[in-house]
Order: C-alpha cells, then structure tokens, then sequence
C-alpha cells in the first residue's frame, strides 16, 4: 500500500500545512452564484499559476498511478451506497454530488488535544482511549441534527471530498458508459491544490453543482443551530454533551477518564446526558433493555409531564446489541444493512475490535463510516465563531463487514408518535426479512417491568446467590449429575 | 464493575464430558422432569467484565420466555438492569427476547440433548492509533 498518497505529496509541494487553506477554500464547490463571482472576482494572477500547476499535477498523477491509487476509497458506479437511509447510485456526478452534501454534513467528532482537564484526573485529551464516546456524540448528534434541522438541510460550507475514487469520475476510464459527460482533467474531488485555488475551483464548482441543490440552506437560523448543536460537544465541562460530561456521567457505571468504554454504556451515558440538559427539552433518548424495545416505556417517556411542551417529545432510540461472540455472525450482516437502510435509523456506534467506528451506511460488502481516530487541537466552542471546518470530514471511508466487532449500539430516531409508530413496523419489517430466524431485537407492547421476573418468582427459584467469588472457584462437575443442575 | 482479570476459564461443558455421558444425563433428568429444558450456560470465554456463575446446568420451564429467563441470570449475577448481558444461542447468534424455551429448544437443541447458551458483555473500544485525513 502507498503510505503517501500522490496528493498528499502534492499537497506538500505546493507548500500546504494542514490548517493553511485560505478561509473561503471551502465554499469553492458551492455553486451559489453570489459566492463564486465573489471569489472570481479576488482570484487573480497567482491563482491562474496555481491553477495550471493543479492541472499539471494532476495530469502527472493520472500518468503516474493510473487511477488506481490506493490510499483512495473506491466507490463503483453500479451498486448502490447507503448513507443515513438515502440511497445514491453513482453513475453521475450529480448523484456523487448529493452524496458528498450528504456526507460532509454528517457532525464528525474526533479525538482532541489540548482540552480543560477532566476532572479527577490530569488528563487533558481523549486520544487513545475516548474513541467509544466520540462514536457516541457523533451518534447523538445525527440524531439531534435530525431533530433540528430541516430534512433538506445541507452544510452550505461543505468541502469537496478527498481521498475517494469515483469510478464515474475516473478521466478516460475505458469502463465509463458512453455518452456521459467527462469531469474536466482536474479533478477537484481530489487534488488539494485545486481545494486551495478558489479561481479554478470555483469553474469547476460552476459546471459541476447541478442545478436542483442550487436550494441548499443558506438560511442564517438554521446555520445557528447548526453552531449550536456543534457547540454541544464541544470540549468543555459545561457544554452537555462534552466529553467531560460524558466521563463524569460514567462514573456511575464505573468508569473514569482513560477507561475505555463500550456502546452499551454509552448508549446510557448518552441517556443520563441527554435527560439531565435543558438545552434538548423535546426530545428524550431510551435505551431498549435486553433488546427489547418496551413500547409503553417509550410512550412514557415521550409522554412526560416534565417536558415545557406538553405534546409528545421525539425519540432516540438506542440498541444495544452483541451480534456473535468472537466475530460479527455472518447471517446477521443483512438484517444490519436493512437496518441502514430504514430512514429512521441514524447510525451504528461500534467498530473494528478495539477500534471504534460510527457507521454511517454500506456500499456492497462494506460499511461507510466516520473515524474518530483523528487527534485535533481543540476548538473553543465558546467563540461565537469557532471554526465549524475541524467538526465535518470530507473523506468517506470504507470497510468490509467481516472486521465488524459483533458489539454495537444501534441508533433510531422518531419526531413524532405517529413517526415512532411507523418505525416501530418499518424496523420490525426490516429485522424480519434477515436470514437469520429470529431478529436481533423486538418491539413489545407494554413495559418492562411487566415482563421482567415478577410473574415468576414465585416459582421455585434459589434466591442464594449463584456467583462464587474468585477464590473459592472450582469445578462444578464434582458431584452427581442431577445434582448439578440448577432447577428453576 | 471491574474487569475480572485472574479468572481462568475452565474447559467448556462440552470437551469435559463425553457426547455418550451427556446424552445419558439429557435422558436421565428428562425422565426425571419432562417438562424442563436441559440447559447449558457458560461463560463466554474471553469475558472480561460479567462474573462467573457456580452451575453451567439449568432445568427451565420450557414456558419461560428469554426475557424471563434473561432476568433470572442477571439476578443470579446481582447485575444492574443497564449492565450490558447477552445469551447467545450456540455462541453464535442472540435469541429474540420473546422466544419461549420450547421454542428455542425446539430449534436449537444439540445432539446431546442441551440447549447451548453463552453469556457475554459487550466490549470495550480504545485505540491510540491514529487515522490519516491527510487533506485537511
């Protein structure tokens, strides 16, 4: 594998640390009319240099390596990507367009440095051990930016995607369809010299952004909520969907700072966070028990008098589940992709063993997820402006089902009782059409505490407790068979 | 609660004992209690943070359900409600929490005669390696 991409190396060259892209880099691809004339109109001679040098680089490149670079997510033109419920084909560039919007909107939460310290203790970043939580904010945050957000809703600052490979941009492809409009040499999907030439971009984005996005959100509102709901998670004790938050809450179940954490515990943090703000008053998260969703609980919780609004509160519903012991089994890779593909589900928190990961959605035999593994300086999300550039990523990634740790946290979200309703059947639908015999979890009217072992304690059940401590283990197969069994 | 880390873990059921010996166990308690289903439970074996439980044989109500079931063991562990358990059928998959014994049994039932179940957590995620995003 190339451990150094060709653009990387020619982001090197033309002189680029990574925090040195001119501030309005990002809008480049937008389309909106005002803001490119406005960038047209600043470019000037030293962008016409940049923007040859861009075409040359990436003449070389594509004369260099083909375009079969490595380091380079490859998505096919035939199959169909799943990304948060939506489905894209990429046989066009606009398809790959709406993609990217899509994409590139989702909040991305990573590793950071440099924080205030975590109480009770002295560390002042999460890296190498918080990649479970930050799974979880990202988690949280679809579903709350799912919540807020208009449904169209897009990043109007969205950055071109790099380190992809779209077979339907691919220049000159010999398994391009006839008829289809070539993308100009210069790829700007890939070439970080073109991110950092607004001139040449700017043409690009003018022929490129088709015409029915034209409508992506510019409303200034919305794009304060869209700050806001960042600033959630921002890295400070007080933001409520901090780490810091997040590690104070764990410490009911145990855990400290440093710990690493599973999504099953999680799942709860996020519950205990999300009940404890008043920032997120209309909406309520519940955590299935047992994987079992209990309808009525969800109904009670939606339902609460507490809430300033006395209608129903939206829900996120959270999943634990262990889908195999040592490796995912495979007959259940189905029934989670009929999952990704519902509208309602806003994600699955897991990984990779050791290695946690948000999928996001799939592309044939792979996931598409967002990687917390990145170690970022911190941004003070307490200024007004902070830079929203770190809290998105542009470079979609994939891997195959069969690495996919078997414990994951799966994520649903419902706006209204009727919306919560229709998931309640859509999920069921979806869980019921896998291979495996039964689904991975239910829905069950009624509540939890009905279910549980009220309606047989009666019976003759040993209330000694049946766990030995450490020391005086031993083996069980000493006495008479019969004996050993434990009756309930 | 703390990760277990001396435990050993002792051979499972099934390499400890012969299919001829389980089989005439299965026989023997069956004419003993027709009604109950032999089941098998162990613990997963790299479990790092649920206990390990004295008896791996249980004879169960075959009208039980999993959630009743489920309850039973995480009380017989003094679990909290929010501690992540599962049972997983034959190691393998996990069984729809409305499922009744008779019905699992029915389908899942080894050649012995036992009904398999592992019990595991979840696990657990950190890494320090760190991701590449080379363009931003």
């Amino acid at each position: 594998m190339n451990s150094v991409s060709p653009s990387s190396v020619q982001y090197i060259v033309s002189g680029g640390a990574h925090e040195d892209k001119p501030p309005a880099q990002s809008k480049h691809l937008l389309g909106h009319g005002s803001v490119t004339d406005d960038i047209q109109e600043s470019s000037g001679e030293l962008d016409e240099v940049d923007r040859l040098k861009a075409k040359f680089m990436s003449a070389w490149n594509n004369v260099k390596y083909g375009w079969a670079v490595k380091s380079k997510t490859a998505f096919n033109a035939t199959s169909p990507l799943i990304l948060m419920g939506q489905s894209y084909v990429f046989n066009t560039e606009d398809e790959v367009d709406r993609f990217r919007q899509m994409f590139v909107s989702c909040v991305w939460l990573t590793y950071r440095r440099e924080f205030p310290q975590l109480e009770g203790s002295a560390l002042t970043t999460d890296c190498g051990w918080g990649c479970m939580l930050r799974s979880g904010q990202m988690l949280l945050a679809q579903g709350l930016m799912r919540h807020f957000m208009p449904p169209d809703w897009r990043w109007a600052d969205c950055h071109p995607l790099s380190d992809v490979d779209f077979e339907v941009l691919r220049p000159r492809s010999p398994s391009r369809p006839a008829g289809m409009s070539l993308p100009s040499f210069t790829s700007s999907w890939s070439s970080p010299v073109a991110q950092r030439n607004p001139s040449s971009s700017s043409n690009e984005g003018q022929k490129r952004v088709p015409r029915q996005h034209l409508s992506v959100s510019q409303n200034p509102q919305v794009e304060t909520f869209h700050r806001k709901v960042v600033s959630w998670f921002g890295d400070q004790p007080s933001a409520p969907f901090s780490v810091h938050q997040l590690v104070e809450l764990g410490k009911e179940s145990g855990k400290k700072a440093g710990d690493w954490y599973g999504p099953s515990v999680v799942a709860h943090m996020l519950r205990k966070a999300v009940a404890k703000t008043k920032e997120s008053e209309n909406v309520a998260v519940y955590v299935a028990q047992d994987c079992t969703i209990y309808k009525e609980d969800v109904m009670q919780l939606c339902n609460s008098v507490e809430s300033s609004d006395p209608g129903w509160k939206s829900v996120i519903i959270l999943v634990p589940v262990r889908l195999g012991g040592d490796s995912l089994n495979p007959s259940y890779i189905e029934c989670v992709k009929n999952i990704l593909r519902l509208k309602c589900c806003i994600g699955i928190i897991g990984g990779k063993p050791k290695h946690s990961l948000f999928f996001i959605g799939f592309q044939d035999e792979q996931l598409v997820y967002l990687d917390p593994h990145f170690c970022q300086p911190v941004v003070d999300v307490t200024q007004g402006n902070f830079s929203l550039e770190s809290f998105h990523c542009n470079s979609p990634r994939k891997m195959n089902f069969s690495r996919m740790d078997p414990s994951c946290t799966i994520g649903l979200y419902a706006r209204t009782k009727n919306d919560f309703e229709c998931l309640c059947s859509a999920v069921s639908d979806a869980l019921s059409l896998s291979k495996e015999k039964y689904p991975i979890f239910t829905f069950v009217e009624g509540r939890g505490q009905n279910y549980g072992l009220e309606e047989h304690s009666e019976g003759p059940v040993d209330s000694t407790s049946h766990f030995i401590p450490f020391n005086r283990q031993r083996r069980s197969n000493k006495r008479g068979s019969a004996d050993d069994f434990v009756l309930l | 609660m703390p990760p277990f880390e001396k435990t050993q873990h002792p051979k499972p059921f099934k390499q400890r004992k012969s299919l001829a010996t389980r089989k005439q166990e299965v026989a023997g308690i069956r004419t003993k209690f027709p009604t109950k289903i032999p089941v098998i439970i162990e613990r997963y074996q790299r479990e790092k943070y649920l206990p390990p439980l004295d008896k791996t044989k249980f004879l169960v109500p075959q009208e039980l359900t999993m959630t009743q079931f489920v309850t039973i063991i995480r009380n017989r562990m003094t679990l909290m409600p929010n501690h992540a358990f599962y049972l997983l059928i034959n190691n393998s998959g996990i069984a729809s929490m409305s499922l009744t014994m008779a019905q699992l049994y029915k389908d899942y039932k080894d050649e012995d005669g036992f009904l398999y179940m592992t019990y595991a957590s979840q696990e657990m995620f950190g890494h320090s390696e760190n991701v590449v995003y080379g363009h931003r």
